[in-house]
């Protein structure tokens, strides 16, 4: 039914120029690319999870890194997150778009090179990418910890993507866009969106750079980034597969499709403000912390509405899900969704996020979600695509069915007692004695949970021993059956726009036009991009700045890039909030200008161990170097792992020039010539901490790194407690 | 009436009698089933069956070969079409079996079954198929044909030749929904800072906000509330005080004085409350605007006239278009079509079922020289008719123009404006009141405290409870088969206290009859020998007693003689079997005898009759009963007075049942209980009921899944769903009494908001905290007690077809 | 503060500005006339028949 046309003047049109004639077209889609990012899943799934089991043992075993600087927990559990959220989710979502988008649109993904530029791509920034986080090279932001070149092949190899879809989108057979389809436009907009901002840095060398923002600023762009990556990562991308899978795998259609839409634009309009909560009671503004909790509470609505339209879907049809384990995978993802999602604005509430935040319950919330919601999703999609394009039938329902229960009860295990563990430790950490003294030693608060970190493990490991189990029966499956690269279809080409009186809508010369459509929208990107550029260099910043708070020293500021390196904020907040017992148990809050210098900021979002933000001059430097040594020697019962590389190493006083400028460009107020004269009063600084050393009879090489983490730890926090009255 | 089971039809699950067809362990019921059966399986498109249970549609009633011939005729052909050139055409058939979700899958495969075809797309809402095809290799009749072999006969109206398809859906509401919501969103954003204070650092950041909310409001004022405005401004034109207009006053005083703040610079003015009332409140709009698309609320008689009939010259046959024929014209009217315009038939005889019509259930005989009237359903045989009056000026068509038809009913005002006036009236008094009193102690404040009060109770609160409340009930009804053209019907609905009901097609089911036979117990043999003869006629009395008695009929038979209006026979001597009138087989004829009875005899011997009565709905008497609990009843019927007992036994004493009623008498009906007051719901069917159903206060229309036609109403219910007629006013009912209920708590935000306006405290956090909550409650009391209510009264929903507007 | 808000708020809104301009067109190519056929339609693979009964050989 074509609005433009009119009964009476549309039967005697001379025929459209160039137009042939409508016939089914023989064409097929492409399951290889499928085949590669479903391999890719399920290899990075395992690798991805190792990770993860390797790093909750570590939390109780910290010996499991073999004293390996590469294998400590913090490089590990940032290689885990983005093996999971990149590699494992990611090729998740590239799978299921790449199987799903063709038959929505009835036609065959835009171009296979792009297609295998896109998934080779992809691998390499993944390996790449981990390889450099053992190695060392971070920009120490959680979820965004890749360093420079990496990103800009993350945003290359994106665009590759969005070409490859939006190409199939517009070259579409099928003139509706499925609900799914609008999900995925979602996720490639958006994301390109959130990395591009988020990922501004300065680069000094080839593999090194600082943030663009500074302090409360970078931890804004930061959360708004990391919720959003959530959001539009982790959920908007899985819905579109949820919208398409659940009712295929149940053969039914979804339950309420006008639902569906009211879902995708409401979540749209909202979701993108949520970031803000993740830094309540922090130096953010009051209202821009509100703002993030009221519009995550809002977010109930849409989330809940989507939850229970996949439910839905299945009313009726419970017998199947009985037995059929692909949709007992979804039926658990699902309502995996809907917890996370109610769970996620409650723990928004600024009450409820006094006690979780920087425990472990967060950690038992986000795996909710990616065991539940991202991991079930996954495994059902798997199930029901691979023996589709293997053209087998699977090779065992059965082993599915455990599966699924090892998965289940994985994640019980998994959850449970992190929920526990971090109410307790939140508990403890806010209990007082009768005399208004601190009830507990933050080291108790941490041996007191250990019991809870090996049962999660256990249920890590029965959740890894279910994805095994599902790597062999894909496996057989495979084995059973042949790859149906191209699976030969048909269908009607899309009837052309009929032109009445030569007026043409310009959307429609564009959709006809690809190509165009492309370079217009690449240039509409540059243009957004340029503009959202803009302001960073015109508006100075406004941050209420505080005299006494100055920039690092050079051996501080490379004791800091150390810091960075090892992934001490993994487990370290700097960022004291204004609550009784934790200015009590580590000093003053923390203000918005105590970070003006800090690119990147470390608030962090975990304390495994104490809060670092007023360390300096807590306790002598013989202490740190002990503790870095073995941190069992001066706490016993520490879980950290040691760091005896730190005694060894010496610093990379090559880079300090480069590091003092990159810092000045960023508004870092050293003087000007100052990166000449840095490495002598680093050695300076350097020599004074080696004598304080020698006096407890300690003997330290000139230029170990050590001294330099010393220097950033006795320096963190001192400048506002030499103003204080 | 309880049959042993048999084996169900694998194509259209109908029952298969005793003797199925059988082939590939299938069983059909017909042969037109298996046919399609064939041809799906010969086109490899047998997943047709899997898709669903039995998805086809009964190939009983074989259409005429011909009956697409018009088809063929350019300038018909020409008037159907979207889009045509040298190769391809372009077209939209209504296709009203479209059921489920096999239908869209076969009907989108259609090149599978022909390769002319180019492309095939279903919109299941509307029933529509549109059909791209290569008109070299199949011609639009053939398409015709193709959809009519596999069960999906085009239903091609004269409306549609006339250029008065479906009203195009107005996408306007809707792009003013996005675009408040988005404006809406932001400017919440940039209120926050306003909310909860910002840092005098960021004063700057705070003044940008001001203005980026000002941006934001621009579209919002100017476009999406230009609903109201126009609304508003109509009715005041008539003199008439719409809700709309104190919610026009509120916008602009609320726009006017943000506007002055923010120039000002003294604040942030009320943008996100204004906003978010606008968003909501076309919420609500949306809502309640929902159309169904599937029914057409406006049909006229050109909805069910067919596109063309055949008409004879020179003893040539000649498809025409209706509006061709010509006063003089002899048309051929064939076994199932509509007599398009009054005639003589000039030979050939045949059954005319006029029910249609009249109401009159059983067809009448007309013979050469008969005048028949349009709007008739011939019924067997092919008759030739002299066009004695054009179809404008036809007995059906006229009755269509007659004077009361065109006039239309006053358009009834909702409670809810006449509510607004008095709340506008106590809101402009407060509000001077508190001025005039503010003007006293601190003039500088009079102006502010006026248009605070303005801003915190504008009657948004009603317009909310009201649109939300009836868009909520109107889906609701809508989930249980009874859709409403708009909201205001609901309210008609609620006050009326008379209903009407028409019987044939509307209490009783017209494919429905329940046979009973008086006499001894007929033998198997004998059983056999009667449904043998009476599978020869056509006449739907023969029909009923074959499916009565269910049993296979022998083709071969002798000495088949059918006398028109009387009976038939068959056989001679001992083996003459003959059927029909009491006159026919007995000798005498009964003149008081108001049922259908078909008389049968073997040998000359009589074995009995046959009694046939119109089958009621199923639980319709129940519905009756507690309809009559709160509404007087009236039952109309163009039917004769054979069913006056059964119906007076169902609806008891003091209920006005009449009989033989046209058209244009039961509108008068209508009108003598409206002139005492009454305010009256027509319930009815046919066409006979089109000016009744027009003249009452509301016109409920009864949709049979098989026929999707109904007469211009203002509210269409699904047959199945009629015994809910009961609960489903109820819920109407209830809908005042949840407006007021959701409208008074309002109030007390309201209340509440006034205090602070007239206290010269209103800020902008406390109005956009009063307005969400205000507004939520409004939303959960109307959402919770409508459908909760749903809930208790409608236990029982049908379980048949409703899932399309689900 | 300021510049990260802006440049925060800027690009936010441009998305989501790209976003209801991409529902304006939904709704103005007709995407939501009909909501009943498009999650009917997805279900049906032609090239995939047999498919459905995949999971059933065991």
């Amino acid at each position: 039914m074509n609005e433009n046309v009119s009964l009476a003047d549309s039967p005697s049109q001379p025929p459209d120029m160039g137009h042939k004639s409508l016939q089914v077209e023989q064409f097929s889609y492409d399951n290889k690319s499928v085949q590669l990012f479903a391999f890719a899943t399920i290899f990075w799934s395992v690798i991805g999870m190792l990770a993860g089991l390797l790093a909750a043992v570590e939390l109780y075993y910290p010996g499991a890194n073999l004293n390996l600087p590469a294998t400590t927990f913090g490089r590990v559990r940032p290689v885990h997150t983005n093996a999971v959220i990149f590699a494992f989710v990611g090729n998740g979502i590239f799978m299921g778009v790449y199987y799903s988008l063709q038959r929505l649109c009835k036609a065959r993904m835009f171009s296979d090179k792009l297609s295998r530029i896109h998934f080779w791509g992809w691998q390499t920034i993944i390996v790449v990418g981990a390889v450099s986080l053992l190695a060392g090279y971070t920009s120490g932001k959680e979820y965004a910890e890749l360093e420079w070149p990496v990103d800009i092949a993350i945003t290359f190899i994106w665009v590759i993507f969005g070409i490859n879809i939006f190409g199939t989108i517009l070259k579409r057979r099928e003139s509706h866009l499925y609900v799914a389809i609008w999900f995925y436009i979602a996720t490639w907009v958006t994301v390109a969106m959130l990395h591009i901002v988020n990922s501004f840095e300065r680069p000094f060398s080839w593999f090194k750079s600082y943030s663009w923002y500074a302090g409360v600023q970078d931890a804004l762009v930061q959360w708004w980034y990391g919720h959003n990556a959530v959001a539009f990562f982790l959920t908007t991308p899985y819905l579109g597969l949820m919208y398409y899978f659940l009712p295929k795998a149940a053969n039914r259609p979804v339950y309420s499709y006008r639902l569906s839409i009211i879902h995708f634009w409401s979540l749209i309009f909202i979701y993108i403000w949520a970031g803000p909560h993740h830094l309540l009671y922090t130096a953010l503004p009051d209202w821009a912390q509100s703002l993030g909790v009221v519009f995550s509470v809002m977010l109930i609505a849409p989330s809940w509405g989507g939850m229970l339209n996949g439910l839905f879907t299945l009313r009726g049809a419970w017998d199947k899900v009985r037995e059929d384990p692909i949709l007992k995978f979804m039926v658990v993802a699902v309502t995996c969704y809907g917890m996370a999602t109610l769970e996620g604005p409650m723990l928004s509430l600024k009450s409820v996020n006094a006690i979780s935040h920087f425990t472990d319950w967060t950690i038992a919330h986000v795996h909710i979600g990616a065991l539940g919601w991202n991991g079930f999703l996954t495994f059902g999609v798997l199930y029901w695509i691979l023996p589709r394009i293997y053209n087998t039938p699977l090779y065992s329902k059965k082993l599915a069915g455990t599966h699924f229960w090892f998965g289940t009860i994985g994640i019980v295990l998994y959850a449970v007692p992190l929920y526990w563990a971090g109410f307790t430790q939140s508990m403890m950490w806010k209990s007082f004695t009768e005399e208004g003294q601190l009830k507990y030693q933050f080291l108790e608060t941490v041996t007191q949970i250990i019991p809870l970190y090996i049962t999660r493990s256990i249920g890590g490991t029965l959740y890894l021993s279910g994805v095994l189990i599902m790597v062999y029966n894909l496996y057989k499956t495979v084995k059973a059956g042949h790859l149906v690269k191209d699976e030969a279809t048909s269908a009607y080409p899309l009837p052309k726009a009929i032109t009445t009186h030569g007026k043409e809508h310009w959307h429609r010369w564009i959709e006809r036009r690809p190509v165009q459509m492309l370079v217009l929208s690449l240039v509409a990107v540059a243009i957004g991009g340029i503009l959202e550029m803009v302001p960073t260099f015109l508006i100075k910043s406004n941050i209420p700045t505080i005299a006494a708070v100055k920039p690092y020293t050079p051996l501080e500021l490379q004791g800091r890039d150390i810091y960075i390196r090892e992934g001490c904020y993994n487990c370290h907040s700097q960022m004291i909030r204004p609550f009784r017992d934790e200015v009590a148990r580590y000093g003053d809050y923390s203000k918005a200008g105590e970070f003006v210098y800090d690119h990147p900021f470390q608030w962090g979002s975990k304390r495994t161990g104490p809060d670092l933000a007023r360390e300096g001059g807590k306790y002598p430097d013989s202490w740190h170097y002990n503790h870095m040594m073995d941190p069992r020697i001066m706490s016993p019962g520490s879980i950290m792992p040691n760091y005896p590389w730190l005694l060894s190493n010496e610093i990379d006083t090559a880079s300090t020039a480069a590091k003092i400028r990159a810092m000045q460009s960023l508004g870092v107020p050293y003087r000007s010539g100052y990166d000449a004269l840095a490495n002598t009063d680093l050695q300076t600084q350097a020599r004074g901490i080696r004598e304080q050393l020698a006096k407890d009879k300690i003997k330290t090489a000139p230029n170990a790194e050590i001294l330099a983490v010393i220097a950033y730890l006795q320096r963190l926090g001192t400048d506002i407690k030499s103003v204080k009255p | 009436m309880a049959v042993v089971t048999q084996a169900k039809c694998y194509h259209c699950g109908d029952n298969c009698g005793h003797f199925p067809i059988r082939i590939q362990d299938h069983s059909f019921c017909c042969e037109g089933c298996k046919t399609v059966y064939e041809l799906l399986q010969a086109h490899d498109m047998g997943d047709y069956y899997t898709l669903a249970n039995a998805p086809g549609m009964s190939q009983k009633e074989e259409v005429r070969k011909d009956k697409f011939a018009f088809l063929d005729q350019a300038s018909i052909a020409q008037a159907l079409l979207q889009y045509h050139d040298d190769q391809e055409t372009h077209i939209v058939l209504y296709l009203p079996q479209i059921h489920c979700s096999s239908c869209l899958w076969l009907l989108e495969n259609l090149h599978q079954l022909h390769a002319g075809i180019a492309s095939s797309r279903v919109n299941f809402a509307r029933k529509e198929a549109s059909i791209i095809f290569h008109h070299q290799q199949i011609s639009l009749r053939e398409v015709a044909e193709l959809l009519s072999h596999i069960g999906y006969e085009p239903a091609i109206s004269l409306q549609q030749l006339q250029g008065q398809s479906k009203p195009v859906i107005d996408h306007t509401k809707r792009y003013k929904l996005g675009v408040a919501g988005f404006c809406f969103a932001n400017i919440m954003l940039f209120s926050f800072p306003e909310y909860l204070g910002i840092d005098s650092n960021d004063e700057q950041l705070r003044h940008l906000f001001w203005w980026m909310n000002v941006a934001l409001s621009i579209p919002v004022v100017f476009y999406s509330a230009s609903e109201f405005y126009v609304t508003a401004w109509k009715n005041l034109r008539h003199g008439f005080l719409h809700i709309d207009l104190p919610i026009v006053a509120a916008i602009i005083v609320t726009f006017a004085r943000s506007l002055y703040e923010v120039f000002t610079q003294t604040g942030g003015g009320y943008f996100d409350s204004m906003s978010g009332i606008v968003f909501l409140m076309l919420v609500g709009r949306v809502l309640q605007d929902k159309t169904y698309q599937q029914f057409n609320f406006e049909r006229d008689y050109t909805a069910y006239f067919p596109v063309a009939v055949t008409r004879l010259s020179e003893g040539q046959e000649r498809a025409v278009a209706l509006p061709d024929i010509h006063v003089n014209d002899t048309l051929r009217i064939h076994h199932g079509e509509l007599i398009p315009a009054d005639g003589i038939i000039m030979s050939g005889n045949s059954q005319i079922d006029y029910s249609f019509v009249t109401g009159e259930s059983m067809p009448v005989l007309k013979e050469a020289g008969e005048i028949v009237y349009a709007g008739g359903k011939s019924m067997g045989g092919v008759v030739e008719l002299l066009v004695i009056k054009p179809v404008a000026q036809s007995y059906l068509t006229s009755l269509w123009n007659k004077a009361e038809m065109k006039e239309t009913p006053p358009v009834q005002k909702s409670f809810v404006h006449l509510l607004s006036k008095y709340f506008t009236a106590g809101v402009f008094a407060i509000a001077t009141a508190a001025a005039l009193y503010w003007q006293l102690h601190n003039a500088a404040k009079a102006w502010n405290v006026f248009t605070a009060v303005l801003i915190v109770a504008c009657p948004c609160a009603l317009l909310l409870s009201n649109t939300f409340t009836n868009g909520n009930i109107l889906r609701l009804l809508g989930h249980h088969g009874f859709y409403l053209r708009n909201a205001q019907v609901i309210e008609n609905l609620a006050k009326s206290d008379f209903i009407v009901f028409d019987k044939t097609g509307t209490l009783t089911d017209t494919r429905q009859q329940q046979v009973h036979f008086e006499g001894d117990e007929l033998t198997y043999q004998q059983k056999l020998q009667l449904a043998t003869l009476a599978a020869q006629s056509g006449h739907p009395l023969s029909r009923a007693i074959v499916a009565h008695l269910n049993m296979p009929a022998r083709s071969t038979i002798t000495g088949f003689l059918e006398i028109p209006g009387e009976g038939m026979l068959m056989g001679r001597g001992e083996e003459q079997v003959a059927m029909g009138a009491r006159k026919f087989i007995v000798g005498d004829a009964t003149p008081s005898d108001p049922n259908t009875s078909v008389y049968a005899s073997i040998g000359g011997h009589l074995l009995g009759c046959f009694r046939i009565h119109n089958q009621y709905r199923i639980r319709i008497d129940q519905c009756l009963l507690q309809l009559k609990k709160n509404f007087r009843l009236a039952v109309i019927s163009g039917d004769n007075n054979g069913e006056a007992y059964p119906l007076q036994q169902l609806l008891g004493t003091g209920t006005d049942i009449r009989f033989r009623q046209t058209p244009a008498s039961k509108l008068r009906f209508i009108q003598s209980l409206q002139a005492k007051g009454h305010q009256v719901i027509m319930v009815g069917d046919g066409l006979n009921d089109a000016g009744a159903l027009k003249q009452a206060h509301t016109g409920i229309s009864v949709s049979d899944h098989h026929n999707n036609f109904t007469p211009a109403s203002d509210a269409i219910i699904a047959a199945a769903s009629l015994p809910l007629l009961p609960q489903l006013l109820r819920l109407c009912r209830a809908n005042r009494y949840i407006i007021l209920f959701a409208f008074f708590i309002s109030i007390l935000y309201n209340l509440a908001g006034i205090y602070f306006a007239v206290t010269a405290r209103l800020s902008p956090m406390i109005a956009a905290i009063l307005m969400p909550c205000s507004s939520i409650s409004i939303v959960a009391i109307t959402a919770g007690f409508s459908n909760g209510l749903a809930r208790l009264t409608l236990l029982n929903k049908p379980t048949d077809e409703s899932h399309t507007a689900a | 503060m300021m510049s990260v808000i802006i440049l925060l708020l800027l690009s936010s809104i441009s998305v989501a500005a790209l976003f209801l301009a991409g529902f304006l067109w939904s709704v103005k190519s007709g995407q939501y006339d009909d909501a009943d056929s498009p999650p009917v339609r997805i279900l049906f693979d032609p090239s995939s028949k047999t498919a459905d009964n995949i999971l059933d050989h065991e």
